[in-house]
């Protein structure tokens, strides 16, 4: 365990140390088990069960706002509707201007700015804000969701004990994932989920270490979260059925749509909220209010689903309970609800409000379906649970995850098909209508520059078969005499020639040197006899071009071979090959 | 920004205290997390219970709304209390319940999602399974219904299970009857009575439930064990009466329903069909204990009858008969397919015709007793010209209807 100091605070008295001998015996045997890499795993745990424990304090405080400011059973044309989302507005605003400034926004981007920027940093503070001001923002009503914040909450967690542990930065910058996925599991009640999210959209890599890691925190934090609250899932899914492959076609209008919505969705969030931070100082504090009143407008006026997370509605409307006009007027008024909130700085996230619009679509889509095609086998039920992951998918540009996070939330695989057509469909739709994902938007309005993993995902990786010039015209062998192989290099243009060596592999003569050793006399010489017998490196087409740098500085032609056959010469590579490639490309 | 300062320092302070070798690292997160936990346990814990507390206030008034027939507020309130205590059976299938009684077809989902949730936990309770059974019966799936029913009768019940079970079978007759599927009630109904305790009212709700199965005999066997045993139930005498004239015994029929008018002086449709019972047994010519003058003057009213109903039916179905007539007939040919498919009767009405003309020589010949089947082949025609003019011109009343029903049940008229 590099990280920490193992030597003893004290040195103790000799009656002492006889009477703690075999305990520091014990722990000294213990101690050695551990290395950093171990700890780590074992820390996890502890974060899985410190956020869990957090996350269930956070949906009690959630619930008890809830109830005590809109009552148990919020209802349109009430005036607590009204007025209880523009009062909290206010007082949020004015803990986040005055006492917890960092924690404005979803959180996510915070806990990739920590990985990448800080050092793995983020201050304890900033779970304590997040945790005060997202339970009284969306318990009174804001158009946000709990799963984002906790997700903050724990990697502020984890960050907090991998400071107070002094670990090693490198552990350090990985606390806050680990934190991150424990939180989100804990939120969600879905531990692949979140898993894949904090992977796919935070970390951008895969290892065994990183995985091992985030996987026993968001298992650990479930597992607290199932205790206290129950394993009931989110949702009772009702049965989803898919029978005829030309159901598809259904669902992937769905997915198309739903990636419109998400490019609006995102669009909105985009334009209205530098709009909203660049004007005066002053206006923050009345900014969450303003938003705040006007979803209590929208509450008050009859529609109260569209106030806070929204899951029970989520479960309504999966069973049917909404007609499909309905549906449609409370996705459009959730993006609208959402903008508001998000936009004039309230603290809180937008997994929630994305998993409603998405049910809310599909819902009111399935709906025009069966209109249209009464014949389509898919229930309503299987029209939202579809809808969820494809918003998921396209405002989140996070496909994986929103694949599983329906399987998970739903339980069911008979669906799994049409999750992944819809997805892909809103997926690419949302992907060529605006290139930028929200949180890397979100992030460069914030005048940060942290890696787009989408971006990485998507960019073209250049190989060495994109710089490899072809096999030449001649290839020589380490049993040729030298006259021969120079009378053959006489008849051709090149400058070095690859040689296949006995038994295997590969090495290079010049043009000069051939010469030379025929000046010499050597011309009864095999090839072998003259040069090393050490063989150079081989490439292979497929590997990245970067793989080749490593070489081209050191040897003048790099063989590169074929995988099946390494005494198969494919072509070979060259320096100057390699940097016009990359030049080449950087033009385009 | 000096906020920070204090709580980091404090915490740097709290660190400095906290060994640092791993093993005694894990020791204090150990006992932190423990110490955590019994936190939370105790929030929660008390959390759960003022949830729990609104719960219960709320589902009794859910319960109270549901009394009062407002079933739309008692679905919000069950909602609101099992928010307050969701893993509450209870508070889960009244609502399943009040959803499913609201009569909103689009809350029948809801209602079963909210039952078969409780089903997954108790599968073998005949509460939940009666419960989904009906909400199965409001959708029409008759599949699902017979299963969720037949859980109900084989399952647990923690309280008067008998009557639970027979009610269940009850509800399932009932609804298999209303869906027409007589084939899968017929069963149902046979093993009903087997567990019948002796309760007249019972044996009443079965025998009328046989009656709409149109199994008369059974029913008339039901209604006849009522009077063994209650001998005055005048709505026993009405259903005994009514399923032996629908089983064509007019003259037992004749008995019950004469018992049943003077019991019930109110009984219109007992009165009508005892009068009809009487037609017929004053008509049929067939009927045992007459003298053979009777027989031929009931064959010879019978002859003329029926050939003043053909006439008469002829002359409509021709054209020179507007409105009622045509009505009907118009209704009986959409509603058979004979007449759907064929064209229209007058050829047949007119062969019926000329027969009947044919035999107008024969009817001074039924003095005659070397004549044996004489009577036989009048009456043949004239049933043949009931049940022709039946179908071409509908149902006829007074005497062509005696005749038509003694044509229905030849055999059993005397019984």
């Amino acid at each position: 365990m590099s990280g920490l100091d193992t030597t003893p605070i004290g040195e103790p008295t000799l009656p002492r140390e006889r009477r703690f001998q075999a305990p520091r015996r014990m722990f000294a045997a213990i101690e050695g088990v551990f290395d950093e890499d171990r700890f780590f795993l074992i820390l996890s745990v502890f974060i899985g069960i410190f956020s869990g424990l957090a996350v269930v304090c956070f949906r009690l405080a959630i619930d008890w706002t809830h109830l005590a400011l809109l009552g148990s059973l919020p209802q349109a044309h009430h005036w607590r509707i009204f007025a209880v989302p523009a009062l909290a507005g206010l007082a949020v605003a004015i803990l986040v201007i005055h006492v917890f400034p960092a924690i404005r926004g979803s959180g996510v981007n915070q806990t990739k700015a920590a990985l990448y920027i800080f050092n793995g940093y983020i201050p304890f503070r900033t779970a304590i804000g997040k945790f005060v001001c997202c339970a009284l923002a969306i318990g009174s009503g804001h158009s946000l969701g709990p799963e984002d914040p906790s997700l903050q909450i724990g990697a502020s967690l984890a960050s907090a004990l991998g400071r107070q542990l002094q670990l090693s930065r490198e552990k350090l910058r990985l606390m806050a994932p680990v934190g991150a996925a424990a939180g989100l599991a804990a939120a969600f009640n879905a531990p692949i989920s979140a898993v894949l999210f904090v992977i796919e959209e935070v970390i951008g890599r895969w290892s065994a270490g990183i995985l091992g890691s985030v996987v026993l925190s968001a298992v650990s934090s479930v597992v607290i979260v199932r205790g206290f609250l129950g394993s009931e899932p989110l949702f009772r899914i009702p049965i989803t059925t898919f029978k005829r492959p030309a159901e598809l076609l259904a669902y992937g209008a769905l997915g198309i749509v739903g990636g419109v919505a998400a490019v609006l969705f995102a669009k909105a969030i985009g334009m209205l909220r530098p709009r909203l931070k660049a004007l005066p100082r002053w206006t923050q504090y009345f900014q969450p209010a303003i938003a705040g009143l006007l979803i209590g407008l929208i509450g008050y006026l009859g529609a109260p689903q569209i106030m806070g997370a929204g899951y029970d509605f989520m479960d309504q409307a999966m069973h049917g309970q909404f007609t499909w006009q309905m549906l449609a007027m409370l996705a459009v008024l959730k993006i609208v609800a959402t903008t508001l909130s998000f936009a004039s700085g309230t603290p809180g996230g937008m997994f929630a409000p994305t998993l409603f619009i998405g049910a809310m679509l599909g819902g009111a889509v399935g709906g025009v379906e069966h209109i249209f095609f009464p014949q389509l086998s898919g229930s309503t039920g299987t029209y939202v649970l579809v809808g969820m992951g494809v918003l998921f998918a396209g405002f989140l540009r996070a496909p994986l995850t929103s694949v599983f996070m329906v399987l998970e939330v739903s339980g069911n695989y008979e669906i799994i098909v049409p999750v992944i057509v819809a997805n892909t469909f809103a997926y690419l739709v949302s992907r060529s209508l605006q290139p930028t994902p929200i949180f890397d938007l979100l992030t460069r309005q914030d005048g940060l520059v942290l890696p787009s993993l989408e971006e990485e995902r998507e960019e073209t990786i250049l190989r060495v078969e994109d710089a490899m010039q072809p096999s030449p015209a001649v290839i020589l062998s380490a049993a040729d005499y030298i006259d021969a192989a120079a009378r053959r290099a006489q008849n051709s243009s090149q400058a070095i020639f690859p040689v296949r060596m006995q038994p295997s592999g590969w090495n290079t003569i010049s043009r000069d040197l051939l010469d030379r050793l025929l000046q010499e006399g050597k011309g009864e010489h095999t090839l072998a006899s003259v040069i090393s017998a050490q063989t150079l490196p081989c490439l292979y087409p497929d590997l990245p071009l970067d793989a080749a740098l490593r070489y081209v500085n050191q040897f003048p032609l790099v063989p590169v071979v074929n995988r099946a056959d390494s005494r198969r010469l494919e072509g070979t590579i060259s320096r100057d090959a390699v940097f016009t490639r990359y030049q080449k490309r950087e033009s385009q | 920004m000096a906020n920070d300062i204090v709580i980091g320092d404090m915490l740097w302070r709290i660190s400095k205290l906290v060994p640092r070798s791993a093993p005694a690292v894990l020791v204090v997160l150990l006992v932190a997390a423990m110490a955590a936990f019994a936190a939370v346990s105790h929030l929660v814990t008390r959390f759960t219970l003022n949830q729990q507390a609104r719960a219960r206030k709320l589902y009794a008034r859910g319960l109270a709304d549901q009394n009062a027939g407002d079933l739309n507020a008692a679905v919000d309130d069950f909602r609101a209390a099992l928010t307050g205590d969701p893993s509450n059976s209870q508070y889960q299938l009244a609502l399943g319940r009040a959803l499913r009684d609201t009569g909103d077809p689009r809350r029948l989902e809801e209602a079963k999602a909210y039952l078969q949730d409780l089903w997954q936990r108790a599968p073998e309770d005949g509460t939940i399974n009666l419960a989904l059974a009906r909400v199965a019966a409001r959708r029409g799936s008759i599949e699902d219904a017979f299963r969720y029913y037949h859980n109900a009768m084989y399952g647990v019940w923690n309280s008067d299970s008998e009557a639970n079970r027979r009610k269940a079978r009850l509800e399932l007759i009932e609804f298999l009857l209303q869906k027409d599927a007589r084939v899968a009630a017929q069963p149902e109904l046979m093993a009903l009575v087997t567990t019948l305790p002796p309760n007249p009212e019972l044996h009443l709700q079965a025998a009328r439930l046989f009656e709409q199965d149109q199994d008369y005999a059974n029913a008339l066997s039901q209604y006849e064990q009522i009077l063994r045993t209650d001998r005055g139930n005048s709505q026993a005498m009405a259903g005994a009466g009514e399923a032996a004239f629908h089983l064509g015994k007019y003259r037992t029929a004749e008995e019950y329903l004469r018992m049943a008018v003077s019991a019930s002086q109110e009984d219109a449709n007992s009165r009508r069909l005892l009068d009809s019972a009487s037609l017929i047994l004053s008509t049929d010519p067939f009927i045992r204990r007459i003298s053979d003058a009777e027989r031929n003057r009931r064959i010879k009213d019978a002859w003329i009858t029926a050939g003043e109903r053909l006439r008469a039916c002829a002359q409509a179905v021709n054209g020179g008969t507007q409105g009622s007539t045509a009505q009907s007939l118009s209704t009986q040919r959409s509603s058979t397919p004979q007449s759907a498919n064929t064209p229209p009767a007058p050829d047949s009405l007119n062969a019926l015709e000329a027969e009947l003309d044919e035999m107008k020589a024969d009817i001074p010949r039924l003095r005659s007793s070397a004549e044996t089947d004489l009577p036989d082949a009048i009456m043949d025609l004239v049933f043949n010209i009931e049940q022709q003019t039946a179908a071409e011109c509908g149902d006829p009343q007074g005497a062509d209807l005696a005749l038509l029903l003694t044509s229905r049940n030849r055999d059993a008229a005397d019984q």
